[in-house]
């Protein structure tokens, strides 16, 4: 509940903000000094961004640059809440499911001109990166700091017990007619508070002691880390087109019968049911030994690497219909605020986050991937020295099998028909066919 | 838990002149089992507190700290370097401690200050005086009780917004320091039954309202107005909401949003379980100091005006 009025207060908010803002131009005449504000959401990665800004005000020190750390729940919020009391920062971390309709609402600076002068080389980035944050209207509202993969992460101790060798983790198959070696090796890592594993005779579902998937949540919109590797892997996309698409495809039996394959699983006892996933981390069960394998995002994997006393691996997700692995692509990118009274120096500091410089440090840290390709492979080795084999998300990017983060205006609408309707076809009270309707629904957004 | 269940009985079993009663060892059965449902939760906290993240959740049916560290709690006083901090599975970010704990003890005070003061007023005009329209008035402030503080919370914000008060103390404090309608029928209620001879007894010695109100009923009700300080002390103590939307800078930031920081990070991460449960106890610290010390006395007064 706590939620859903969090999301109508920011829609409300940014509707508001639509009147109450405008005066954002206007302020180039000021030189590139003072103190900028920057707000990012991932305290893992502020040791990183400290250094940035350390580094950046050496070697501009007419610029100070204050970062806020702001928890994920109260950051959308809070930041909308800026727009509309003028108090919103400088510069921010951006999120590609946001920021269509914050440049929709005017509250982003255009920095074609900056990017143009600087001679910001945009193929440097990783394919396709540097492209998401051209908007509707063809402005750039943002250069890429990082981009993430999904995989599976596997208890090690639980695939040798279960005879289950890595080699086969690495080489899934899936298919929404019978889960393909996917669902057999999630089946074989299902065991029963007896026992019994869940492909064997007299596994008791309803007392399920160890899942062979874990479940983050009916996945909403994007499915991002919870069935969108898989859904795409039979050809089917979110949306006619992407970016700035304006017809949603969740009608589609590709997708229904993908999802009622995912919400099977519930029922045959593989994977936990959706009301207990509330209010629990997902990766917190899987180091409780409640799980064996987790779909999940590469910007989780200090988490899962951080756990002492589970040894954990990364497998690329599974092989589906058209031969092809699949992963959603996403990006986040820093964004000025329209209303900043700093443009110039606003502007100087984006293209330091965006630069080797500041990428470098980042990777150095091994917790993201950076956007610069020559910082990802830096990262990676990072990863590597830390003992963390990261293929599973690199392979991604380097075979081309990723997909774009579904970038379209309404997307908090969107998001506000789909929970729902998705959290009951997981949760096993609809069939996957009544997502026709709330995509009717969500279409009937972009008349 | 079990220290509390197994010594809690004996009192009753080993007392000398009382013979062994089933319903009295029952009634001190149920009365431990009772501290136990109470207390076991803060122990838990404690426990998670004293833990490092990165073992939580392997080490989950444990009951003693699983990793045991201090960590936690200087994280949350800033002491731990934000690398330290990751390194044991925590938040990278630091909270300026006293900072946030000065802010919180100002808005609470204030508010609390104001609040009860403003709402006695109010009750006397409800209780003791008679105008036209008196009851009418009394209902329409009741029934915004049932107006859920979210429906106004947008409106007073951008009230506050166009007062220029965004991040100001002044602008945090004021849709609570005057009054509220609980306040005022609490209050009422006690007011009420006051006997109306003192009164008429000031009043024919020339004693006009105001002196009324401050010499013979505020000093009476002293009780009802320390529990209901008491009372909205706490509440203001654990607001959240309205302080994070238009305090959100360092200056004016209270402490219950400056925790927010412990509880998610990064979409689908874990909380820093410990960081956030160390900030929790050390955050309701100063609140139950206070029941410590008038704990007694709003038994008393609830007594009071329950009997009566």
């Amino acid at each position: 509940m706590k939620k859903s009025l969090g999301t109508a207060a920011v829609a409300a908010a940014i509707a508001l903000s639509l009147s109450a803002c405008g005066g954002g131009s206007g302020s180039s005449a000021e030189s590139a000094k003072g103190e900028l504000s920057y707000w990012l959401w991932d305290a893992n990665q502020l040791p990183a961004y400290q250094q940035c800004a350390d580094d950046f005000q050496k070697a501009n020190p007419d610029i100070k640059v204050k970062i806020t750390q702001r928890g994920w729940d109260d950051y959308w919020s809070t930041l909308t809440n800026g727009f509309v009391g003028g108090t919103a920062p400088d510069v921010f971390t951006n999120h590609l499911g946001r920021y269509g309709e914050l440049a929709a609402n005017k509250q982003l600076l255009p920095i074609d001109d900056a990017v143009k002068k600087d001679n910001v080389d945009l193929s440097a980035y990783n394919e396709g990166l540097a492209d998401l944050w051209v908007g509707q209207d063809g402005k750039r509202y943002g250069l890429p700091k990082d981009w993430d993969t999904i995989g599976l992460f596997y208890n090690k101790a639980m695939l040798s017990k279960a005879g289950v060798s890595e080699e086969e983790m690495k080489n899934l198959t899936w298919n929404p007619q019978d889960g393909g070696t996917y669902e057999k090796i999630i089946a074989h890592l299902t065991v029963d508070k007896n026992g019994k594993r869940g492909d064997e005779a007299g596994f008791d579902k309803n007392n399920v002691d160890v899942y062979g998937l874990g479940l983050n949540g009916g996945g909403d919109s994007s499915g991002q880390t919870e069935w969108s590797y898989l859904t795409n892997t039979t050809g089917w996309s979110h949306t006619d087109k992407n970016p700035w698409g304006t017809h949603y495809n969740y009608d589609d039996p590709k997708f229904q019968s993908s999802i009622d394959w995912f919400a099977g699983l519930v029922d045959k006892g593989y994977m936990p049911k959706l009301e207990t996933t509330v209010g629990a981390a997902m990766a917190d069960t899987f180091a409780a030994g409640k799980s064996a394998i987790n779909a999940h995002g590469s910007w989780m994997i200090g988490q899962y690497t951080g756990y002492k006393g589970v040894e954990v691996g990364i497998a690329p997700t599974p092989v589906g219909p058209e031969g092809k692995r699949a992963s959603m692509f996403n990006g986040l990118a820093d964004s000025i605020w329209a209303g900043t009274k700093k443009k110039d120096a606003a502007i100087k500091w984006v293209e330091y986050l965006a630069s080797a410089p500041c990428q470098d440090v980042v990777a150095s840290k091994a917790v993201v991937f950076p956007a610069l390709k020559a910082s990802s492979e830096k990262a990676a080795e990072a990863f590597k020295a830390k003992g963390v084999d990261v293929t599973a998300f690199t392979e991604h990017v380097k075979n081309g099998t990723t997909f774009l983060y579904p970038i379209t205006d309404n997307t908090a609408k969107v998001k506000g028909i789909m929970e729902p309707a998705m959290d009951a076809v997981v949760s096993g009270k609809k069939p996957a066919s009544s997502l026709t309707e709330a995509n009717n629904q969500v279409n009937d957004l972009f008349k | 838990m079990t220290t509390t269940t197994s010594r809690a009985p004996k009192p009753a079993t080993t007392r000398r002149r009382r013979p062994f009663n089933t319903r009295r060892a029952g009634a001190w059965a149920l009365l431990a089992l009772a501290i136990a449902v109470s207390v076991v939760p803060f122990l838990w906290v404690l426990r998670t507190a004293l833990s490092t993240n990165g073992s939580l959740a392997s080490q989950s049916a444990s009951l003693l700290p699983a990793d045991f560290t201090l960590g936690a709690f200087m994280r949350v006083f800033g002491l731990q370097s934000p690398a330290d901090a990751v390194a044991e599975g925590g938040s990278g970010a630091a909270i300026d401690f006293w900072l946030y704990l000065r802010n919180s003890i100002i808005f609470s005070s204030i508010t609390t200050a104001g609040a009860v003061f403003f709402s006695a007023m109010a009750a006397y005009a409800f209780a003791r005086l008679r105008w036209k329209g008196r009851n009418a008035v009394f209902s329409l402030f009741l029934g915004t009780m049932l107006v859920p503080p979210i429906f106004t919370a947008l409106p007073n914000f951008l009230l506050i917004k166009n007062l220029d008060l965004l991040n100001t103390m002044l602008g945090m404090v004021l849709p609570y320091v005057f009054m509220t309608p609980f306040a005022i029928f609490f209050l009422r209620q006690f007011f009420l039954n006051m006997s109306r001879e003192v009164e008429e007894a000031a009043m024919l010695d020339g004693a006009k309202h105001l002196r009324i109100f401050f010499q013979i009923v505020l000093p009476n009700a002293a009780a009802p107005l320390a529990t209901l300080a008491l009372l909205t002390f706490i509440g203001q103590w654990n607001e959240y909401f309205w302080p994070l939307l238009v305090g959100s800078q360092d200056d004016v930031r209270v402490l219950q949003v400056g925790l927010g920081v412990f509880k998610s990070q990064s979409p689908q991460g874990a909380p820093d379980w410990s960081g956030l449960m160390a900030a929790t106890l050390v955050s309701a610290l100063p609140v139950l100091i206070l029941f410590a010390a008038f704990g007694k006395k709003i038994v008393n007064s609830i007594g009071f005006s329950g009997i009566k």
